[in-house]
């Protein structure tokens, strides 16, 4: 291979991609979308709990338990309550409504009923949670402590402690920033090849001393740069770098490497942009799919472990959300190198087919 | 300098079951212009393509320039310009960007991008994309670009192919310079037109194989007839005599409608390039 041959070629692709407008075009409002959709989103996942309450009687039971995550509204009646929660008035999707002899039927021991309102998208655990604080509340209106003592315990936090400070949707949201712009690089690679081989620009390239692999490898390099070089962009602007930066680095630029592959094939099968945006899409959907689930943790199953892009989504996660090191994320970067190597791999041998047989 | 500039025996190539090119041997001398001459897939362009490096073939050899083709692909490509039929430039690059990158390909890293885009008759488009030019002028800069590196041989395939008549007397005209600076010259066409102005030798190629190959005169004389075609008017007609320069009598008979007062016209009747193939051929060029 000739590097100066090579490097022509780069640069030539380089330019050849500074002209094509759609793919510029694309380029930098997906940066610039992104980026604003990021820090659009909520930093913050606010837990508190609005709870709408008919509470004759029982002003200073609930004090007690305002502060511990859940915003209390008080309504005169059962009526306005549940109007309150089916319109989604201030938010309140959950409402107990006691009755007037609540205290005094839990103070002498007496069977009583509270009703529970819900809203049909709140989730099982908080609806559990409510009869917990319905028991509580049991106590302290009839002035006792309860029945026993909860156990000591001791926590220890494994890695960065994110209590109180749940992952937001804005860092759920990295990932599949980050394969976006990955996307929209693999694309541009595969029109640029596309291109070549249908003009039959590259047997112009072929009869001159270059050869076949100082091409592929000028190709290879083009769409790595230019994959690599946005995706860090965006990092950058979205604040990401901080953690592990060089770990992180690694992961992008393994990550550009295996979507490259990817173009090299979808740019030696596809002839124009209809095909080649089919040829993308087949390849990119599935690998879409760890990203989406990243945004929904703890939904993803086992089987999604299995697919290319997930070292490259698990270990973004990893560092950007829970500042995990290099060293704990070793299987994954394997697993990531291995991809990359196969999308590679199959991606020159694809093109260099293509290229022969013109 | 090798005694041939190209020697090529035996040259074979399939695609698949379909043989484009069976035994295919000719040789072209320093300076010489030889026209591959058939209709369209007769194998003129897979000729071109083992020539060029861009497919090995599958029997026979290849020396151009006293190196061996594809074994010295590189040092033969250095040397040489290679006009493919298809327009293939980059489009959205201007016609100074494109020379410069093939320039940089051959390791020339100060194109005279001026003085070639003057000479194939685009002096004042060079900093236009490639993607505003006429067919006519795509042509005339992949005649630039084959002219880059000063090459020794140049491979030239349909390179007048759907031009108007200025672009195709101006893409003869750089042929027959290169030529005379004493570059070989190997062009494919089945304009026989084109073979008969451009070339010193014809190969007539037709299913993979070379029927014949020689000047074009040579050709046209010893495969066509000698004859006269004589139109003179007779009264309100037009009388046509053929006279074969062959007959005993034929120089009387065209003094004698020469020295006639209503003689209207005179031609040759030799054979064209074309009529020659058909006899070879058993087909037209088209």
């Amino acid at each position: 291979m000739k590097l100066e041959v090579i490097g022509t070629i780069v640069a030539k692709d380089l330019r050849e991609f500074s002209r094509d407008r759609f793919y510029v075009v694309i380029t930098i409002v997906g940066l610039l979308f992104y980026v604003l959709i990021f820090w659009v989103l909520p930093d913050t996942v606010d837990e508190t709990i609005e709870l709408g309450i008919v509470q004759s009687g029982m002003g200073q039971a609930f004090e007690q338990v305002a502060d511990q995550g859940v915003s209390i509204t008080a309504f005169a009646s059962d009526q306005d309550l549940r109007a309150a929660i089916e319109r989604g008035t201030g938010g309140i999707s959950v409402g107990l409504s006691f009755p007037d002899d609540f205290p005094r039927s839990v103070a002498a021991g007496s069977p009583t009923t509270v009703t529970v309102y819900v809203t049909g998208d709140v989730p099982p655990e908080i609806r559990s949670s409510l009869s917990a604080i319905v028991t509580e509340l049991g106590f302290l209106a009839a002035g006792r402590q309860p029945l026993v003592t909860a156990p000591a315990e001791t926590e220890i936090v494994l890695g960065l402690d994110r209590a109180g400070d749940q992952v937001s949707l804005r860092e759920r949201m990295r990932p599949l920033f980050a394969f976006f712009v990955l996307m929209i690089e693999m694309m541009a690679l595969a029109t640029l090849i596309a291109s070549e081989v249908q003009s039959r620009t590259v047997t112009a390239v072929l009869v001159t001393p270059a050869r076949v692999t100082d091409f592929l490898a000028a190709k290879g390099i083009a769409g790595t740069l230019l994959a690599f070089a946005q995706a860090v962009v965006l990092m950058a602007a979205i604040q990401s770098l901080g953690n592990q930066p060089l770990a992180l680095l690694l992961a992008l630029l393994l990550g550009a490497i295996m979507v490259t592959g990817l173009g090299l094939i979808a740019g030696s099968i596809g002839r124009d942009f209809i095909s080649i945006v089919f040829w993308s899409m087949l390849f990119l959907i599935p690998l879409l799919i760890p990203a989406i689930a990243s945004m929904f943790p703890g939904t993803a199953a086992a089987w999604i472990r299995a697919i290319p892009s997930f070292p490259l989504v698990d270990i973004i996660v990893q560092i950007t959300t829970f500042d995990t090191g290099f060293g704990a994320l070793g299987g994954q970067f394997a697993a990531l190198a291995g991809w990359c190597a196969v999308a590679f791999l199959a991606g020159w041998w694809v093109l260099r087919r293509r290229v022969v047989a013109l | 300098m090798a005694e041939f500039a190209i020697e090529v025996s035996d040259l074979a190539f399939s695609y698949g079951a379909t043989r484009a090119v069976d035994g295919v041997s000719f040789a072209a001398a320093e300076g010489e212009i030889i026209g591959l001459l058939g209709p369209n897939g007769a194998g003129k362009s897979t000729t071109i393509k083992m020539l060029t490096g861009q497919l090995p073939p599958e029997r026979g050899s290849i020396r151009i320039l006293g190196k061996d083709m594809p074994v010295d692909r590189e040092d033969i490509q250095s040397r040489m310009g290679v006009c493919f039929e298809e327009k293939n430039l980059y489009a959205n690059m201007s016609g100074v960007e494109n020379l410069r990158f093939f320039g940089r390909l051959f390791g020339i890293k100060d194109v005279d991008t001026d003085g070639l885009l003057e000479r194939v008759g685009l002096p004042d488009r060079g900093g236009d994309r490639v993607a505003t030019y006429s067919k006519g002028m795509r042509q005339r800069l992949m005649m630039a670009r084959v002219l880059l590196n000063h090459p020794d041989v140049l491979f030239l395939d349909e390179p007048t192919d759907g031009l108007d008549p200025v672009s195709s007397r101006a893409i003869r005209s750089i042929i027959q310079e290169e030529a005379a600076r004493g570059a070989t010259v190997v062009l494919t066409t089945h304009d026989m037109m084109e073979a008969d102005v451009l070339s010193d030798r014809v190969a007539f190629i037709n299913e993979g194989r070379i029927l014949a190959i020689d000047t074009p005169e040579n050709l046209k004389l010893a495969h066509g007839r000698r004859s006269v075609r004589i139109r003179s008017r007779n009264g309100p007609q037009v009388n046509e005599t053929i006279v074969a320069l062959d007959d005993e009598d034929a120089s009387e008979r065209i003094r004698a409608a020469v020295a006639k007062s209503d003689l209207l016209t005179i031609h040759t009747e030799e054979a064209t390039l074309e009529d020659v193939f058909v006899e070879f051929a058993g087909r037209g060029l088209q």
